[in-house]
């Protein structure tokens, strides 16, 4: 049961904490770094509410473990660049997309809110004018229990016609540059050259 | 249209920000020194004596601050006062998978799930009861001793004359519904943070803070008080952003008593956060319902009687169910004209987690039947199902035979409406074998006429105080759980006052600092709390507009606030009231005043200050228009700090008829929902596809128009979702699907587009002519689907939900004339008879929970070698 | 190799995970404890698709669901393959989910996926911690379901694995990698890692689809699956008339299987209703559903019936 030390970068800050190996990266999120907008809404990996992007890709934040996305300077490997909800914000001004939910009902109690924020701005890059079915499709891994889903649709669509217009323009999230669309991010680990398997106790 | 400069107007919630940014904070989102984490212990049995219960060896481990039971705080509580049946946690008796028996506080969670194996517990089980109907018949073990045949409550009411009404009929249906249990699955898990203060001149504990995931803060400060033995006064309940609710957080849930009792023991702040798995236990769902329902019709559509028996699987407590019971018959009225109606109704205790209030409390699986059966009356004699409906409407105002009071109905709009839309009379019929369109109609209160505390206080009332600042504060006790009550609140004030939004700052659901407002449920809030805003607004405003007539020398009659501005009738600034275009300009381009604005006269804006501009104003004497702030500061300066109050209670007119029960339905307002379903049915699999679904709905009045459309969408897709893939499937009381894994809420990929069309009949009594819009579009929906279903197919489904399985196994009946049924565990989803043994739409052979061998619902007499024996 | 050792070292004391998806909500419901989790996410070279002229098509075992679902390659040359990786669970589940992963994915059952409360009170089942199985009672054996959407696929394509061991590595065909059996329902020791999945040359360019039985469009597990494959006569014979044919079933059994029997029925001639019914009827027949999952066993093994004969006209379809 011995902690370990982990180097985590998220929102573009590098965390050192020291923590269970078999620690997720949810409870690191919520209990050791107070980022609480990653939500728990169930426990078999079903609802989306806790998603993050690790380099630019959607990833259910319950059901990994933090330490996987771990610098480790043993090894040369880099950390993963993780985005919650609180790293949207640009500039101290809402994001088009959080606009755009706020002005078309696509939130309504909000719980399962920064799960589809994340899941939205991935697609958004990787399709910047999506149809209908697309968009459907694109939010299958997160639920809502308020909406109906259908004002989601009109603020994504409000959203890309913001960005588009250059009203708001959305910068890049971190570890999101350079990467081709609709090709999910290559780990950074495969830059490393040593293969690496981590062995991670579990108390 | 409108002369409104901020109600109407489609806006973002006034907390969208917080949501879409993380910010917001909800309980399980808050953290406190020294808090530790609770984990409860629950029953393995369905109904089970506790004989021993030791918890020595949990109280030993490192980390444990406190293990309470049964014995720490064993006051009996329940949401309604005639149902105190629940403890904190199990006294003597466990009676239900999941009855909650033990909580320990630890310093980690883990530490807190590793002494709940360290607790041993002793049980004699007891015989159990799973199915309504049995249940009804016992006479030993029963599961509250207090309540022979395990009946909670059974009522019968007739009014008119129903046998006459049958006789009079030219066609009388008569058919067996059923309706499988389902559950909220609000997104957030039920969380509750409780700690005590220490008191400065005892120097012991003092007075409890509570945040909790809730829809009713009162409520629950008044239980606290009551399972504690505190004063209410030495107890605050506040509530942080709620994620979602549905009914599921609209009574006091064992964890929120269970987190005090449990800091009270560990001199500790505690938290409890349920999995999602306890959400299920917790549940308070709708009830499986049986509905033997007959209506009779005659030639020209008329409805002559309908009389209704029903029985609802209640689970092991009262929760909220002689209401539930209760608005399953009070609501066959007032949708349409029924001159005599019979009602039996029957709540029943089973050992199953307990049933309560969810969204569309009571009214919904009824509406099925009924709306299902009218449908089938309509093909009976000959007439299309849109124009029965028509046939039958109200005419209003009136008072209905059960003594519902309707004042304003747009049921008849909402039907043509959806009948247009959906261009029913060019295509219900005429769509080819495999695709129909059917339609649905419902209705809901707009908050209960009677509170379920029988008092004679407001329902609502609200608090503002306006300072020097400039700022609205508005003290409201309304839970705002997503649903957009802080919105509503401060629409209507800023209407009323003439401000803008970003004046207006809302106190909301904190039991020290705002007025007792009884809750978020029942759909009551817009009517009842946005009346009660009204009205404080209406009497803060009367001070400032009285000073302001003095300061412009004018009758306060004369005196127009609007666009964060304060003017003089007969001004060319539009002053007549009327919506000229630089006033709605004024309203639009008038925020927060900025730095700069001429009006602002520094850090303090309002603030007279010497050389200021304000100053220069006053020196130069009346003047024809003021700024907002100026006003305010004129008022204040004549009678000190303002502050304005109102409150709300339902005018006795609309509380309803005198008989047993008749306090439940009334309402001082009923919203209209009318729907049509385009349906597809895959006859070799039985899956059934909602392509679209027209949804028009009577809210009064559109306060916010993206909010409104945002309930309604949600509500119908709910309905969807009880239609067409929810269910609680049971073995012997233990839950199968407790996750959202198995537990089907629709995701995104088969959810239909649902088409919102808003229908304003502006109430007498609403706030600007509002109802409620949260609740009353969810029952249509499922009957819509179902009769859409036999326009597709020509199968009647009796029994929700309509699984790929039921549907094809009626077809295939339909086609070989002969019940082909091995698809559906024997039971026939178009004429079905009694819940399957186990309920759900599997039939488990399994051995399931431990069963005592007395026990008359043992499945086939498979022998238990543990029944009666030890854990 | 590292991660080899490890498993050695640990033996039967470790648990492998590479996308999380299966595995952690396991861990959550205590059905299993080991002392070590071995996180796999690491071995960048176990991860991707190449193509190894003369051998076929090597498929990392940590590539992605997402990397299979977006890969042109597949979607151009194992249709089949691309149409079960895009049905898998929901898209941010295939981002994190792998093809090792949901090859050796645990099977399933209503009594052995819950919590340790739950599986408590009713005594347990004989995967985990008890002795009886509930959906057959007095069985001696384990009839959890077999709920992978991409083995089906990879069947029909006649896939192979190379696993890693302590002793080297060993190539295995996939259609015996599996046994019809709820808890060993893979031949695999606990020292072995599934490393690499190969799809033959010959097996290229095969006409096929997959269809899925679920409730909801998202999320959910296969309530049963059909792969199908064919491959169609070349010189001289007219035009869809079948050389050869796979169908693979899943989630109705402990294990996916080959349907036999495919090709008497289908061998030589062009793909119509009639042929599809009868192929339907055979893979009804290979179905063993249980009541493992929601809907009732009757109606799973009457939708392989209906699926088997809708996947093979969709399949017949995309012969050119």
């Amino acid at each position: 049961m011995k902690k370990e030390l982990v180097e985590l970068l998220i929102n573009d800050r590098t965390y050192e904490i020291a923590i269970h190996p078999s620690k997720l990266l949810l409870d690191v999120l919520r209990d050791e770094l107070q980022l609480t907008g990653s939500k728990r809404g169930c426990d078999d990996s079903s609802c989306g509410s806790c998603t993050v992007l690790v380099e630019g890709v959607p990833t259910l934040a319950c059901t990994a473990l933090a330490a996987s996305f771990s610098s480790d300077s043993d090894a040369g490997i880099a950390p993963l660049a993780i985005t919650t909800i609180e790293g949207v914000t640009e500039h101290g001004a809402l994001a088009a997309i959080q606009k755009a939910y706020g002005e078309w009902g696509g939130a309504q109690c909000g719980f399962c809110t920064p799960g589809f924020i994340m899941t939205v701005k991935a697609l958004m890059r990787d399709n910047p004018d999506p149809s209908d079915a697309e968009m459907r499709q694109a939010l299958g891994g997160n639920l809502c229990r308020c909406t109906g889903y259908s004002q989601m649709y009109s603020a994504i669509k409000a959203a890309v016609a913001a960005e588009r217009q250059g009203l708001m323009t959305a910068q890049p999230l971190p570890g999101e540059a350079g990467h081709a669309q609709a090709q999910p991010a290559q780990p950074r680990h495969e830059q490393a050259a040593a293969t690496q398997a981590r062995e991670n106790p579990k108390p | 249209m409108s002369d409104f400069s901020i109600i109407g107007k489609p806006i973002a919630l006034v907390d969208a920000a917080g949501k879409t940014t993380g910010a917001g904070k909800y309980t399980d989102d808050l953290t406190m020194p020294g808090m530790l984490i609770g984990k409860i212990l629950h029953s393995p049995h369905p109904h089970a004596r506790i004989r021993r219960l030791d918890v020595s060896r949990a109280r030993a481990l490192a980390g444990v601050k406190a293990v309470i039971t049964g014995e720490d705080a064993p006051n009996r509580y329940g949401i309604l006062p005639v149902g105190h049946d629940e403890t904190a946690l199990a006294v003597d008796k466990v009676r239900y998978i999941g009855d909650n028996v033990a909580c320990v506080a630890a310093t980690s969670e883990s530490i807190a799930l590793a002494a709940l194996e360290l607790i041993d517990v002793e049980y004699e089980i007891l015989p159990a009861y799973f199915d309504p109907e049995d249940s009804m018949k016992a006479t030993t073990d029963l599961i509250h001793d207090h309540k022979p045949n395990n009946l909670e409550k059974d009522y019968h009411h007739v009014f008119g004359d129903p046998e006459a009404g049958f006789a009079e009929a030219d066609a009388v249906a008569e058919a067996r519904f059923l309706a499988a249990e389902v559950t909220h699955a609000a997104m957030e898990p039920h969380s509750t943070l409780a700690a005590f203060d220490i008191d400065s001149q005892t120097s012991g504990p003092g007075r409890l803070t509570v945040w909790s995931s809730t829809q009713v803060p009162y409520y629950l400060q008044h239980k606290l008080s009551i399972v504690l033995d505190m004063a209410m006064s030495q107890i605050r309940v506040i509530k942080p952003l709620v994620g979602g609710g549905f009914g599921g957080k609209s009574e006091v849930i064992p964890l929120e008593i269970i987190a005090a009792v449990a800091a009270r023991k560990a001199n500790a702040p505690v938290k409890i956060t349920y999995t999602r798995e306890e959400v299920f236990w917790a549940h308070r769902g709708r009830p499986r319902t049986i509905i033997d329902l007959k209506t009779g019709v005659k030639k020209d559509g008329r409805i002559t009687a309908v009389a209704a028996r029903v029985i609802q699987d209640g689970g092991a407590y009262c929760s909220y169910g002689i209401v539930t019971i209760l608005y399953s018959g009070a609501l066959l009225g007032a949708l349409y004209d029924i001159p005599s109606i019979r009602y039996d109704g029957y709540r029943v205790l089973t050992n199953k987690p307990a049933c309560g209030a969810m969204r569309g409390h009571g009214t919904v699986n009824v509406r099925f039947a009924f709306e299902s059966q009218l449908d089938e009356l309509a093909r009976t004699i000959g007439m299309d199902a849109v124009e029965i409906r028509r046939v039958n409407l109200l005419k209003v105002p009136c008072i209905t035979i059960n003594g519902l009071r309707v004042q304003s109905y747009g049921l008849p709009e909402c039907i043509e409406k959806v009948a247009a839309a959906s261009q029913w009379a060019e295509r219900q019929g005429k769509m080819g074998r495999g695709r129909g369109l059917g339609v649905g109609c419902s209705h809901y209160v707009s908050g209960a006429a009677n509170s379920i505390i029988r008092s004679d206080m407001p329902h609502s009332t609200v608090n503002i105080k306006i300072d020097r600042d400039g700022g609205v504060v508005i003290y409201t006790g309304a839970s705002e759980i997503g649903q957009g009550s802080d919105t509503m609140v401060a629409q209507i004030a800023a209407e009323v006052l003439g401000c803008s939004l970003q004046r207006v700052k809302i106190v909301a659901a904190d039991t020290d600092l705002t007025p007792i407002d009884i809750g978020s449920y029942s759909s009551r809030v817009t009517f009842m709390n946005g009346n009660a805003t009204l009205r404080a607004a209406q009497d803060i405003k009367k001070h400032i507009v009285a000073a302001a007539a003095g300061k412009m020398n004018c009758a306060p009659d004369e005196v127009i606030m609007r666009g964060d501005k304060v003017f003089k009738k007969m001004l060319p600034e539009g002053a007549d009231g009327k919506n000229s275009a630089a006033q709605e300009k004024t309203s639009q381009d008038a925020p927060a005043p900025a730095a700069g604005d001429p009006t602002v006269s520094g850090h303090v804006e309002g603030q007279i200050l010497r050389g200021s501009v304000q100053q220069k104003r006053k020196d130069e004497g009346p003047k024809d228009h003021m700024s907002f702030e100026e006003a305010v500061v004129a008022a204040i300066d004549f009678s000190g700090a303002l502050s304005g109050t109102g409150s709300y209670a339902p005018p006795p007119e609309a509380r309803g008829g005198k008989q047993k029960g008749g306090g439940v339905g009334p309402s001082p307002a009923y919203s209209y929902a009318a729907q049509v379903a385009d349906v597809s049915v895959d006859e070799d699999t039985g899956e059934v596809t909602v392509n679209k679904i027209w949804a028009a709905h009577d809210c009064g009045r559109a306060l916010n128009p993206t909010a409104v459309e945002g309930q309604v969408i949600g509500s119908v897709w709910m309905g969807v979702g009880q239609a067409l893939y929810e269910e609680m499937v049971w073995k012997d009381g233990l839950l199968m699907n407790p996750g959202l894994l198995e537990y089907r809420s629709p995701s995104s990929v088969e959810s239909p587009e649902v088409c919102c069309m808003i229908v304003e009949s502006v109430d007498p009594e609403g706030p600007f002519g509002a109802k409620e819009c949260s609740e009353g579009s969810l029952a249509a929906v499922i009957p819509a689907i179902a009769n859409a279903i036999y326009d597709a197919v020509g199968i009647r489904l009796r029994e929700t939900p309509f699984t790929p399985e039921r549907v094809l196994s009626a077809l295939r009946a339909q086609k070989s004339g002969s019940k082909k049924l091995e698809m559906t565990g024997g039971l026939d989803p178009t004429a079905p008879d009694r819940f399957r043994e186990h309920g759900g739409s599997l039939c488990f052979e399994g051995k399931g929970p431990a069963r005592n061998s007395a026990d008359a619902a043992r499945p086939r007499g498979a022998s238990s070698p543990e029944a009666a024996g030890a854990d | 190799m590292e991660a080899v050792s490890a498993l050695d070292r640990h033996s039967g004391n470790i648990k492998i995970t590479a996308g999380g998806t299966d595995v952690i909500p396991s861990l959550k419901q205590n059905l299993f404890s080991p002392e070590y989790v071995l996180d796999l996410r690491g071995i960048a070279d176990l991860r991707g698709i190449a193509i190894v002229p003369g051998e076929g098509t090597v498929i990392g075992a940590l590539t992605s669901l997402s990397d299979l679902e977006h890969s042109a390659h597949i979607r151009q040359n194992y249709q089949v393959l691309h149409a079960a990786a895009q049905t898998v669970a929901s898209p941010i589940l295939r981002n994190m989910g792998t093809i090792g992963g949901n090859i050796c994915l645990d099977t399933r059952c209503l009594w052995y996926n819950q919590s340790l409360t739950w599986r408590k009170s009713c005594g347990f089942c004989i995967k985990k911690d008890g002795d009886l199985c509930h959906v057959a009672p007095g069985s001696e054996r384990c009839w959890a379901a077999f709920s992978g959407d991409t083995p089906p696929a990879l069947l029909c394509l006649e896939a192979e694995v190379e696993i890693a061991g302590a002793g080297g590595t060993r190539r295995v065909a996939l259609k015996d990698f599996y046994q019809n059996d709820g808890i060993a329902f893979l031949r695999l020791q606990k020292d072995e890692l599934l490393t690499r999945v190969i799809l033959p040359e010959s097996t290229s360019g095969l006409a096929g689809a997959y269809h899925k039985l679920r409730m909801r469009g998202s999320i959910d597990y296969p309530l049963a699956g059909v792969a199908v494959t064919l491959k169609q006569r070349n010189s001289g014979a007219p035009h869809g008339e079948i050389e050869e044919a796979h169908m693979a079933i899943t989630a109705v059994n402990p294990s996916p299987r080959l349907v036999a029997g495919l090709d008497r029925i289908l061998a030589g001639k062009i793909v119509n209703d009639e042929l599809a019914r009868a192929v339907g009827d055979l893979a009804a027949g290979a179905a063993k559903p249980l009541t493992t999952s929601a809907l009732t066993p009757e109606y799973r093994r009457e939708m392989v019936r209906v699926y088997a004969r809708r996947t093979l006209l969709a399949a017949g379809a995309l012969l050119n």
